[in-house]
């Protein structure tokens, strides 16, 4: 006689996730730089700009959480949505 | 139940079919049954879909067929899920900050202190072995959080669990305070439960530190010791403050009780001693980080009310415990009622 279980696991397709369409040029672009304030990530970033800048992105628009392990204030991701692509920094 | 099931021969299989997909912490599980489940759901009076908690920062719905499936897994008993469902309510408060300490490289535990007359109907432990293995509702209580951060949030080893070291608590790491042979109030009480009630108070928490103190009647000199051990934390962990626990064995209660301390009492001196000049790290190794600061005074509780004093363990011994935080209030205790049919008991 078998016994018959339940998956443990949240059922993925209750919340459907899905990837912005991807930035089609660097050039004339406007991008957003999300620091999560860990050591390192400023110093990262401005490498980054300059890189992003080099390839012709228009705008850079950097914002820092107010705090790594909570989520982003509505107002701050409000400031980051207007840019074309967005790079958040995770982890440290 | 609207879950994806699987056939399996019987409990062994089960068990290997959990392990080999992962969705166990190492140890075996009682095979979640749709029918243990549904005994589970109606000890509840939850239907499957009912939302227990959303975890803030990913949005997660923890629905109370999962809740259910955990507690099975974990060898919890039907009615054990009023408490179950407290802690899971207690874990989603945004000031748990549940995601930052389950990603973090922090590696911390969700520490459960249970209080109110559901602990005895539970048989729950709060004497020998307070902090440990004593008691099948204690253990599987306490496992129910790991075994849902780890199939509902993704808090796998390595994917979204980054602990560096973690500790043997994320196991399980549950404790019923001792009510019943001293005059102090109850934790949850303390922290504004209706007396008589019952509760649980979630710390996110790094490992129990034991400390040991048979040498004195004197409850400064007493609380001297676990002041100090707190004193070692703020050097060698983290200097910021936070919520701590302290359970306090009953040889040291017998000590503060003669000497007419409260809880409060034991609250503000360790306020007051446990604190460290931020200069006392250049003696532990971390003299890079002291900066021009070497005189600030650095407090391990920002007031006497974020230390958690808890009574439990056996009867003998000048034992006590440190329960650190894991890091600083960015995580913050929370104490949540057990419900019963929609009533606190």
């Amino acid at each position: 006689m078998t016994i018959r279980v339940l998956d443990p696991r949240l059922d993925p397709d209750l919340e459907p996730l899905t990837l912005a369409p991807p930035v089609a040029a660097l050039a004339g672009a406007t991008l957003g730089l999300l620091d999560n304030t860990k050591i390192g990530t400023a110093r990262f970033y401005d490498h980054l700009e300059a890189l992003l800048r080099r390839h012709g992105v228009r705008e850079v628009i950097r914002r820092r959480k107010p705090d790594a392990s909570r989520p982003a204030p509505p107002a701050l991701l409000d400031d980051l949505a207007t840019a074309d692509g967005v790079i958040s920094g995770i982890g440290d | 139940m609207s879950t994806t099931t699987y056939d399996v021969d019987d409990a062994f299989a089960a068990n290997e079919l959990f392990q080999d997909r992962g969705w166990t912490d190492g140890l075996p599980i009682t095979p979640p049954t749709e029918k243990l489940v549904r005994a589970f759901l109606d000890a509840a009076h939850l239907a499957a879909e009912d939302v227990v908690g959303v975890e803030p920062v990913r949005r997660r719905r923890i629905t109370a067929e999962k809740v259910a499936i955990a507690a099975v897994m974990a060898g919890c008993r039907a009615e054990y899920m009023p408490v179950v469902l407290a802690v899971v309510r207690a874990v989603c408060a945004p000031e748990f900050g549940l995601h930052g300490t389950t990603a973090s490289t922090g590696g911390s535990a969700q520490f459960i202190v249970v209080n109110g007359p559901i602990r005895r109907a539970l048989g729950m432990n709060a004497t020998h072995n307070a902090l440990a293995n004593a008691s099948r509702a204690n253990a599987t209580i306490g496992r129910v959080p790991r075994l849902l951060i780890l199939n509902v949030l993704g808090g796998t080893p390595g994917r979204l669990d980054r602990s560096t070291l973690g500790h043997p608590g994320k196991f399980t790491f549950c404790v019923a305070e001792d009510e019943e042979d001293h005059p102090w109030m109850p934790l949850a009480a303390e922290r504004g439960v209706p007396a008589g009630g019952s509760a649980v108070t979630v710390l996110a928490a790094g490992a129990p530190h034991q400390l040991m103190n048979e040498w004195t009647r004197d409850p400064r000199e007493l609380l001297e010791t676990y002041a100090a051990t707190m004193r070692a934390n703020l050097l060698t962990y983290s200097i910021w403050p936070g919520n701590y626990a302290v359970v306090i064995g009953r040889q040291h209660r017998d000590v503060l009780l003669a000497a007419g301390w409260s809880k409060r009492d034991v609250r503000e001196y360790v306020h007051e001693r446990a604190r460290v000049r931020r200069g006392e790290w250049h003696g532990v190794g971390k003299a890079a980080v002291v900066g021009r600061k070497a005189d600030d005074v650095h407090p391990a509780l920002r007031t006497p009310d974020d230390l958690l004093v808890v009574a439990a363990g056996g009867p003998a011994g000048g034992f006590g415990a440190v329960v650190p935080p894991w890091y600083a209030e960015k995580s913050l205790a929370v104490t949540v009622p057990v419900e019963t049919r929609g009533e606190a008991t």
